[in-house]
């Protein structure tokens, strides 16, 4: 079995969708590295997984 | 659901039965496998891998329920798709109909089951007992589509499949995001409960992603 159809089996179509969780993952490690508040992070990494969701709605595949 | 019955009513019942079967055995022997291997695995790196997973499915799941609910990709038509696989099997040479029927039953209900394998492996990664439930949840799902198949002996086009799979991906990217911050050493306020503030923010988000993204109605000249 290909790489490719498995990642789609998983991720989908979409690009951006994972390419959000991959950011909210980075930014939130940076955020918990540089000591900031966990409240803080606990808010920031939903929300960039929701603009991922929004961005790959309006997607054009 | 919709393609073994298709099968058992255009080719034979046991033939369609016997590949929905050994797919079920596939898909067993999968979260028999890969069920307790994860448990070797340091929890924290599990919570992150399968958070991962489970968000990227969810997300996935979640973005295909708002695209049909805001009429931009078709819904599921189950009696359409009864119709093509019925024909197909009708118009089959006669030798290779069995054949094609078994491996058409066997693989509708492993592409369709692997989803639903990985969720229950990937639920069932914080421990034995709670693979347990998650296999048993599955299991009585399975059996509670066998039984609505044999009832209703017809495509199940009346399920709410879209509002089903909506559901499904709030909770699976609830669930994801909440096992991925885990992993990455967030501290949830409320713990536990804030798997309830996520789907409702996530379910807010979606409520909104719909409106945004229903196709403008023509304005009659």
């Amino acid at each position: 079995m290909k790489l490719s159809a498995i990642w789609e089996f998983i991720a989908g179509d979409s690009r951006l969708a994972p390419l959000a969780v991959a950011v909210a993952v980075v930014i939130s490690v940076v955020l918990l590295r540089t000591s900031a508040p966990s409240g803080v992070v606990a808010m920031t990494f939903p929300c960039i997984i929701a603009l991922g969701l929004a961005a790959s709605t309006f997607e054009r595949r | 659901m919709t393609i073994v019955l298709a099968v058992g009513v255009a080719r034979s019942w046991p033939i369609a039965l016997r590949g929905a079967a050994y797919a079920l055995g596939v898909l067993a022997l999968i979260v028999a496998v890969f069920g307790p291997a994860l448990h070797l695995i340091p929890i924290d790196q599990l919570k992150l891998v399968v958070g991962i997973v489970l968000t990227l499915f969810g997300l996935s799941w979640l973005r295909k329920a708002i695209l049909r609910y805001a009429g931009r990709k078709a819904l599921r038509d189950e009696e359409a798709a009864f119709a093509r696989q019925v024909e197909a099997l009708r118009t089959a040479d006669d030798v290779q109909a069995d054949r094609i029927a078994f491996i058409t039953s066997f693989k509708a209900v492993l592409i369709e089951g692997l989803e639903v394998a990985i969720i229950v492996v990937t639920f069932g990664a914080a421990s034995t007992v709670a693979l347990g439930w998650s296999a048993a949840g599955a299991l009585v799902a399975v059996l509670l589509v066998v039984a609505a198949g044999l009832a209703l002996r017809a495509p199940a086009s009346r399920v709410p499949e879209n509002t089903m799979k909506f559901v499904v991906g709030i909770m699976l990217t609830s669930f994801g995001t909440f096992w991925t911050g885990e992993g990455l050493g967030i501290a949830w306020w409320g713990a536990d409960l804030s798997l309830l503030f996520l789907a409702m923010f996530y379910l807010a988000v979606s409520g909104v992603l719909v409106a945004a993204a229903r196709a403008p109605k023509e304005v009659p000249a």
